[in-house]
């Protein structure tokens, strides 16, 4: 026999699930902790990079020390902090892991990515082969995908390079017109390649195969000030980082907006010009908070 | 049907036209009871200004059928002066074509509907009832243009003549500017490109396709060749070889390299000083190169600008010059288009481009009461908010602005102190 108490429990349960599932899509920012110091007690000086993999390692880009990090994050705790000082490496800015652990990083300052191994050995420099026509690229931004591609943003020949995981030339898709000032790309699990422009605060996609670019989603000016960076994450979300405006913002797969996370400000769990993020397998998400000399940790719950 | 049968129906056709008109004037004074001539003859019984307004030499055509309710209700209206519209609506209720479709540029005064600013509804003594007659109308509002013009040592004909020789006054479906057609086409009108001494002037080059405005100040200027007023040496000493490739050969106006890379072979000292900080201002690093910024042939702003600092930063930097436009205190260097007093545009190794790599320095070249204030800042006071920055000016503000006043990120001066000194909060 079913009591009222019990049936009317039931409608309430029943009418909650378009509530939960919904819910499943809305993403929140669980600061875990700052990290501010390395494994010596030297603060961070305007940390623009950082890279994470599924066995919980992190690595930031110190950029204002010259150096890398690494550390680990298990368990909610963070251990680690050992430097990575190399003469060839002076302005680590983007940094990026493929599946054996190397260690990429791109240098702002020389315009060149070097290839690090695991242990941080210097094992020389990204110079793409069989480039067609011969110019050299002008990295402003670079990402690996799952089969250790690696992906150039050429700001120089206006264009995305694919090179193969040993650095030879696959193909390259055009910038698409008209187009601001492009700030960063990402590709998903799928292979598709997004391209940020920063001025117009607009997302490009080109899918997989497609040769050229076109328009994911119309200006979002209105969202944010200057995206800075983009990720995405294993659903195929987009992220990006709102550098001037101190936050981060969800898209989903199609480009549309979800939501506006973060804000800007000095206190742990704010942002104050953030540079790259990334995010792991286990919902972690980590900044590098440039401006506030800090790397932070976020949960992302769900 | 003979020629006295065609006059009469011909005579009968006109009649019944003028019996028509006449009985639709008739027609209405009858409906509503009117006293004859009340459509606005009547009128001028009481505005006695309107005679003298009537002995101008260009009348508003209703003034002067006497048809002042083609414009006005003469019981009561909704709007000032009883027009039977709103001032921004009226005059397109007659004047509907003033903006093509699809026009690629509007004056403002049309956009907006306020004709008044430059024709005057009722007569004046200039054509098309404007206000005044020339170029003295347009210089009303574009006051510094008018300055510039007068100014000039080199002047362009077409512009003694008159504005309206180059631009249309309300529209144009052509070309941005209201140009009554776009560039190179309008120049060319007047302009041969075939003459010999037009070939000569520009070396041999074939630049009948190129945008003349990229090098001539059409408004006229204190240069030869009515040139901007800041010209790039090569071009002054006419050796255009010095970039592209030579007149005669295949490809005459493609330069010789491309990027930051054509620049550096004269500006070698200043490229590789750039190169040799730890940031490059971006677009230098493009395809546009110096180009982003920089006009190679002249300019009107110096060091060859493309245009004001406002307009040209702001190009990319938008959300920073929203950010002070919609800023409560205006923070002067950024008001000023100045913005290379704290950014360095072509690269620095300080973060935002600075010129120096302390903020409290760099603040301190203009705010020197900075140096003596009395709340800690500098390299030793940490900020409690984040022990891994030190307080600093920024700590405070934003130098680009806030919706606050002061460039401060709260609302009052003690939601800011109390982010530190929080024993003090309420």
């Amino acid at each position: 026999m079913i009591t009222g108490t019990i049936r009317l429990n039931l409608v309430l349960a029943l009418l909650m699930i378009p509530v939960q599932s919904f819910s499943a899509q809305t993403t929140t920012l669980k600061l875990v902790q700052p990290v501010l110091t390395d494994a010596k007690e030297g603060m961070l000086k305007s940390p623009q990079g950082v890279a994470c993999n599924k066995e919980g390692l992190f690595i930031v880009g110190d950029t204002g020390n010259g150096r890398l990090l690494t550390y680990t994050f298990k368990d909610d705790a963070v251990k680690g902090g050992g430097e990575v000082k190399l003469p060839q490496m002076i302005y680590p800015q983007r940094l990026q892991l493929n599946s054996k652990g190397e260690i990429f990083v791109l240098d702002g300052k020389l315009r060149r990515i070097l290839r690090l191994s695991q242990q941080g050995a210097f094992i020389g420099f990204l110079d793409p082969q069989g480039l067609p026509g011969g110019t050299a690229p002008v990295p402003k931004s670079f990402k690996i995908d799952e089969q250790d591609n690696i992906y150039i943003l050429d700001t120089y020949s206006e264009r995305v390079i694919v090179l193969d995981p040993a650095g030879k030339y696959l193909k390259e898709v055009p910038f698409p017109s008209p187009h601001g000032f492009f700030t960063d790309l990402a590709v998903n699990a799928e292979g598709s390649i997004y391209l940020v422009d920063g001025t117009n605060s607009t997302v490009f996609v080109a899918e997989k195969k497609a040769m050229a670019f076109v328009p994911l989603t119309k200006s979002m000016k209105a969202d944010m000030d200057f995206p800075g960076y983009i990720t995405t994450d294993s659903r195929g979300n987009i992220y990006l980082v709102d550098q001037n405006g101190g936050g981060i913002i969800a898209l989903g797969p199609d480009g549309s907006f979800r939501t506006r996370m973060l804000s800007m400000g000095w206190k742990p769990g704010l942002l104050y010009y953030p540079g790259q993020i990334c995010l792991n397998n286990k919902g972690a998400l980590f900044v590098a908070d440039r401006d506030n000399n800090r790397v932070q940790i976020f949960e992302m719950a769900k | 049907m003979n020629l006295s049968h065609i006059r009469l129906v011909l005579l009968i056709l006109t009649l019944s036209l003028g019996i028509c008109l006449t009985a639709n004037a008739q027609d209405s004074e009858l409906k509503f009871k009117l006293k004859p001539g009340a459509s606005g003859k009547l009128c001028l019984d009481c505005h006695d200004a309107f005679k003298e307004k009537l002995a101008k030499s260009s009348v508003h055509t209703p003034l002067k059928k006497g048809d002042c309710i083609g414009c006005h209700n003469p019981h009561s209206s909704d709007h000032g002066k009883l027009l039977a519209a709103d001032m921004t609506n009226i005059c397109a209720t007659c004047h509907k074509s003033m903006v093509p479709a699809g026009a690629k540029s509007v004056h403002k005064v049309v956009a907006e509907g306020t004709c008044t600013k430059c024709h005057d509804p009722h007569s004046t003594n200039s054509k098309f009832n404007l206000l005044k007659g020339g170029n003295e109308l347009c210089f009303e509002c574009h006051k510094g243009m008018g300055e510039t013009i007068g100014k000039a040592k080199f002047k362009h004909l077409p512009v003694t003549k008159g504005c309206l020789t180059c631009h249309d006054p309300h529209a144009s479906g052509k070309a941005d500017f209201l140009l009554k057609d776009s560039v190179p086409a309008l120049c060319i009108g007047c302009h041969k490109t075939d003459r010999p001494n037009f070939i000569k002037s520009h070396m041999g080059y074939p630049v009948a396709g190129s945008r003349c405005t990229g090098c001539h100040d059409p408004h006229g200027s204190d240069r030869g060749g009515i040139l901007y007023n800041n010209v790039h040496k090569p071009v002054v000493s006419k050796m255009c070889n010095q970039c592209h490739e030579a007149a005669n050969s295949t490809t005459p106006l493609k330069t010789k390299k491309a990027g930051y890379e054509l620049c550096r072979v004269c500006h070698s000292t200043q490229v590789n000083s750039m190169f040799a900080k730890n940031r490059v201002h971006w677009p230098i690093l493009d395809k546009e190169g110096c180009l982003s910024c920089h006009n190679p042939h002249a300019s009107k702003q110096k060091g060859l600008i493309k245009a004001d600092l406002i307009t040209t930063c702001g190009r990319c930097h938008q959300d920073t010059i929203r950010r002070q436009e919609k800023s409560m205190t205006k923070h002067e260097p950024i008001k000023d288009g100045k913005c290379t007093s704290c950014h360095d545009p072509h690269a620095s190794d300080n973060a935002f481009l600075f010129n120096q790599a302390n903020v409290i320095d760099l603040c301190g070249t203009c705010h020197d009461w900075q140096k003596h204030s009395t709340h800690p800042i500098g390299e030793k006071t940490r900020d409690p908010r984040n022990k891994n920055v030190s307080v600093q000016c920024l700590s405070c503000h934003r130098a680009h602005g806030t919706e606050y006043k002061h460039f401060i990120p709260f609302p009052t001066t003690s939601d800011l102190c109390v982010q530190c000194h929080e024993q003090f909060k309420r």
